[in-house]
C-alpha cells in the first residue's frame, strides 16, 4: 500500500488542522481566564438569606430539602452559617485593628446575602467575580480581581486591586493598602461586610 | 455554591434512621474536560506517529503504535489518579504535555527511520520509555506531595540537593562529557543522565522558600537612584552567589545554556518577590558582563558567538565546530516553508542531532511554520497555565514556586528555540517534552505534577459566593 501524493496533502493538511482545533479548543475553553467571568443577574428584591443556606444557581439538594441541616462542618474552611443576632456587635469606643486575635469572622452586613458570614483563618481573602477568589461577589460592580484582605504582621489590611467601582472602608475609597479597624463597613458593589470578633 | 472536592454530606440520610454518610457525586468538570481533551491529544499522537510511517515507510507497521498506545495508557491513569487525589488540578496542563511528548516521540521516530535504527537502539522506543517513566515520576510527586506547603520545609535542604545534582557532573569517574559541555553523568557505559534539569526544580523550590523568608530586607531598604530604589551592597549577597555560581557552570561545565537557564529563574523570582526592576537591570548587566568577558577568554563561548553573528559566511561554515549544525537548521526550516513538507517526508536527518537540540528545526522542516507556531502555541498556553496558577495562589511560597517552575519551561523553550533560530548563539539544552533525553522528560514530568498539585492546593475554593 503505497499512499498517493495527493492522500498524503490531505492528511499533512488535516493533521495540522487537528493541532490548530486543539489549541483553539483549549483556548475556548479558557475564555472566561481571558473575558472574565459572566455576570448574573441579582434578583432585586431577594429575601434576604438569613434562613436559606446557599440558594446557588443550580440549588444543593441538601440546601432545597433541609434549610437548617447544613452539613456539620465538613472541613474548616467550609462556609457555614449561623445568625448573626447570636452576638450584637458591640460597638467599641474607639477603632480597634482587626488582627488574627481579635477578628473571628467575616460577616456580610448588607446585600443579597445579608446575614452570612464565615470564618477568619489566618489566610489572606480575595474578593472578586473570579471563582477563584475565596468571597465570590457575582454582581455588576464587581470587577474580576476586586480586592484582598491580607495579613500584615498580624493585622488585617485591605487592598484594592486596582478595581474599576473602587472598595470603600467607611464610606472613603481605599487607595492603598489600609488597616481595617473591627465592625466598619467594607463596601465592594452591592455588597458590605464586616469583620467581627 | 456546593464545594467539589468536599465530601458533603446527605442530611435527610444522615438524619432519622440509618446515620449513613453518604457521598454526593458531584460531576467533576473540570476532570471531564480534561479526558476530552487528553483523549484528542492522544489521537494526534496517533495521527503523528501514522503519518510518519505513511509518509517515510509507506505502510503502516504496528510495533511503535502499540508502544505509544501503553504510554497513552499510563497518561490515562495519571488522569485517573487525579480524579482521586487532586480533583482541582488544572485540566490543560496534561493534555497540552501529553501532545508535546507524543509528537516529540513522532518527530524521534521518523529520524530513527532515516537513520535505519530499530530496537533498542531506535532512539524512538527510549523516548517512549522514558517517558513512562517520567509520567510515572508525575503520578508519583502527586501521590507523595499532598500539599505543596510541606516543600516549604526543605527549602535549604532542596538547594543544597540543587548545587549537588549541579556540581555532581564534576566528580571525577562519574562525569561524561558530552560535545564539550561536561552536564552529564554516567555509570559504565549506558544510563547517562543530566542532573542539571533535576537540579533546575530543586533550586525553583529553594529560591521560592528563601526569597519568602528574606525578601524584606531584599525590597524595603536601598536608596533611589534614577527613580529606581537600589538595594544596599550588604544585600547583594544572594544575586553575587548564584552569579558566581551561574559563572563557574560556564567555565568548569562549559555550559552556557544552563547557566543562563539558573541565573534567568533567579532573577525572575527576585522581581517577582521584590517588585523592584533595579534587580533585574542588575542581574542582566552583571550576567552579560560576564558572557561577554567569557565569550573574549574561553574558546567555546567565543565560538559560539562567531557562529551566532557570521553563520553564513563560508569560512565560519566550513570550521570543524562552525556553524555547519546551526545552518543547516536554518536551511531544513527554509525548506519546510509555511505547512511543511509532510511528516516523514522532508530530510531532517541532514543536520547533526536532528532529534535532541535540533527537533524544533526537524518539526519546522516537516510541519511548517504552521505546525512549529501550533507547537510554540502549546507551549505558551502551558506557561500561562502556570502563570495563572501563581497568580491564583494564596500563599507566596506557592506563588512564586508556581510561575518560578513554569518560567524555567519557558526560558528554556526561548534558550533552545531562539539558539536555533538564530536570535541568540546557540546553546545545548533540550527543548521541554519535545527533544531526545531522559532526563529533561523527567525533569519536565515532574514540573508537570507539581503544577497539577499546586493547582488543586493552590485553587481556592470560594468560601461563599454572593
Amino acid at each position: 500500500m503505497n499512499p498517493s501524493e495527493l492522500t498524503l496533502l490531505v492528511l499533512r493538511l488535516a493533521f495540522l488542522l487537528m493541532l490548530w482545533l486543539f489549541i483553539f479548543g483549549i483556548v475556548y475553553a479558557l475564555r472566561s481566564d481571558l473575558f472574565g467571568h459572566r455576570v448574573r443577574k441579582l434578583a432585586t428584591d431577594a429575601p434576604p438569606a438569613a434562613g436559606v443556606p446557599f440558594a446557588s444557581p443550580p440549588p444543593a439538594p441538601v440546601a432545597a430539602a433541609a434549610p437548617f441541616a447544613q452539613p456539620p462542618s465538613a472541613s474548616a474552611s467550609a462556609p457555614t452559617e449561623q445568625f448573626s443576632q447570636q452576638k450584637a456587635p458591640a460597638v467599641p469606643s474607639g477603632p480597634e485593628k482587626a488582627t488574627t486575635r481579635t477578628a473571628t469572622r467575616l460577616v456580610i452586613t448588607s446585600g443579597p446575602k445579608a446575614g452570612t458570614e464565615f470564618p477568619l483563618g489566618s489566610e489572606p481573602v480575595t474578593i472578586g467575580r473570579s471563582s477563584d477568589s475565596s468571597l465570590v461577589i457575582r454582581d455588576d460592580y464587581t470587577s474580576t480581581h476586586h480586592a484582598r484582605l491580607m495579613l500584615w504582621h498580624d493585622d488585617w489590611m485591605l487592598q484594592d486591586l486596582d478595581s474599576t467601582n473602587g472598595t470603600f472602608l467607611n464610606g472613603k475609597r481605599v487607595a492603598v493598602p489600609t488597616s481595617v479597624p473591627l465592625n466598619t463597613t467594607v463596601k465592594i458593589g452591592a455588597t458590605s461586610f464586616e469583620l467581627r470578633r | 455554591m456546593p464545594r467539589q472536592s468536599n465530601p458533603a454530606v446527605d442530611a435527610r440520610e444522615a438524619a432519622p434512621k440509618t446515620g449513613k454518610i453518604r457521598r454526593l457525586h458531584l460531576p467533576q468538570k473540570l476532570r471531564n474536560l480534561e479526558l476530552f481533551l487528553l483523549t484528542i491529544a492522544c489521537g494526534v499522537n496517533l495521527g503523528a506517529v501514522v503519518l510518519v510511517q505513511l509518509g517515510a515507510l509507506g505502510l503502516i507497521d504496528t510495533t511503535l503504535v502499540l508502544l505509544g498506545a501503553s504510554l497513552s495508557g499510563l497518561v490515562f491513569a495519571l488522569h485517573f489518579v487525579l480524579r482521586i487525589v487532586a480533583r482541582e488540578a488544572d485540566p490543560f496542563l496534561l493534555p497540552i504535555a501529553t501532545l508535546l511528548n507524543g509528537i516529540g516521540i513522532a518527530m524521534i521516530y521518523r529520524i530513527d527511520i532515516a537513520n535505519n535504527e530499530s530496537g533498542w537502539a531506535s532512539a524512538a522506543v527510549r523516548q517512549t520509555v522514558w517517558s513512562g517513566l517520567a509520567i510515572a515520576c508525575a503520578i508519583a510527586v502527586i501521590l507523595i506531595i499532598r500539599n505543596h506547603r510541606v516543600l516549604f520545609r526543605y527549602t535549604y535542604v532542596a538547594g543544597f540537593v540543587g548545587v549537588a545534582l549541579l556540581l555532581l557532573p564534576l566528580v571525577p569517574g562519574l562525569g561524561r562529557e558530552v560535545s564539550g559541555a561536561r552536564v552529564w553523568i554516567g555509570f559504565g557505559d549506558f544510563a547517562t543522565f543530566q542532573p542539571g534539569e533535576i537540579a533546575k526544580i530543586a533550586l525553583a523550590v529553594f529560591f521560592a522558600g528563601y526569597l519568602v523568608r528574606n525578601r524584606d530586607s531584599l525590597s524595603m531598604v536601598g536608596r533611589k537612584f534614577l527613580g529606581m530604589r537600589f538595594p544596599r551592597l550588604r544585600d547583594l549577597g544572594p544575586i553575587l552567589v548564584v552569579w558566581a555560581l551561574s559563572m563557574s557552570v560556564i567555565i568548569f561545565q562549559r555550559d552556557l545554556g544552563t547557566a543562563l537557564l539558573y541565573f534567568g529563574l533567579f532573577l525572575v523570582m527576585l522581581y517577582l518577590a521584590t517588585a523592584r526592576l533595579s534587580w533585574v537591570l542588575m542581574g542582566m548587566s552583571l550576567f552579560l558582563g560576564g558572557a561577554l568577558i567569557a565569550s573574549q577568554t574561553l574558546d567555546y563561548v567565543n565560538g559560539r558567538f562567531t557562529n551566532w553573528l557570521d553563520a553564513l559566511n563560508p569560512a565560519v561554515y566550513e570550521a570543524d565546530g562552525g556553524s555547519y549544525q546551526l545552518v543547516q537548521g536554518l536551511f531544513g526550516l527554509a525548506k519546510g516553508g509555511l505547512i511543511g513538507t509532510g511528516l516523514g517526508q522532508g530530510r531532517p536527518e541532514l543536520t547533526p542531532v536532528p532529534q535532541s537540540d535540533y527537533i524544533i528545526a526537524s518539526l519546522g522542516e516537516e510541519l511548517g511554520l504552521a505546525g512549529l507556531f501550533a507547537i510554540l502555541a502549546l507551549y505558551l498556553l502551558f506557561v500561562a497555565r502556570g502563570f495563572r496558577i501563581g497568580f491564583a495562589g494564596q500563599d507566596d511560597f506557592g506563588k512564586l514556586l508556581g510561575v518560578g517552575l513554569s518560567f524555567v519551561v519557558a526560558l528554556q523553550c526561548f534558550i533552545v528555540i531562539g539558539g536555533v533560530t538564530r536570535v541568540i548563539p546557540l546553546t545545548g539544552l533540550t527543548t521541554p517534552f519535545l527533544a531526545a533525553g531522559g532526563s529533561s522528560l523527567v525533569a519536565n514530568w515532574i514540573i508537570v505534577g507539581l503544577l497539577l498539585r499546586l493547582s488543586d492546593t493552590v485553587r481556592n475554593q470560594p468560601r461563599l459566593v454572593v
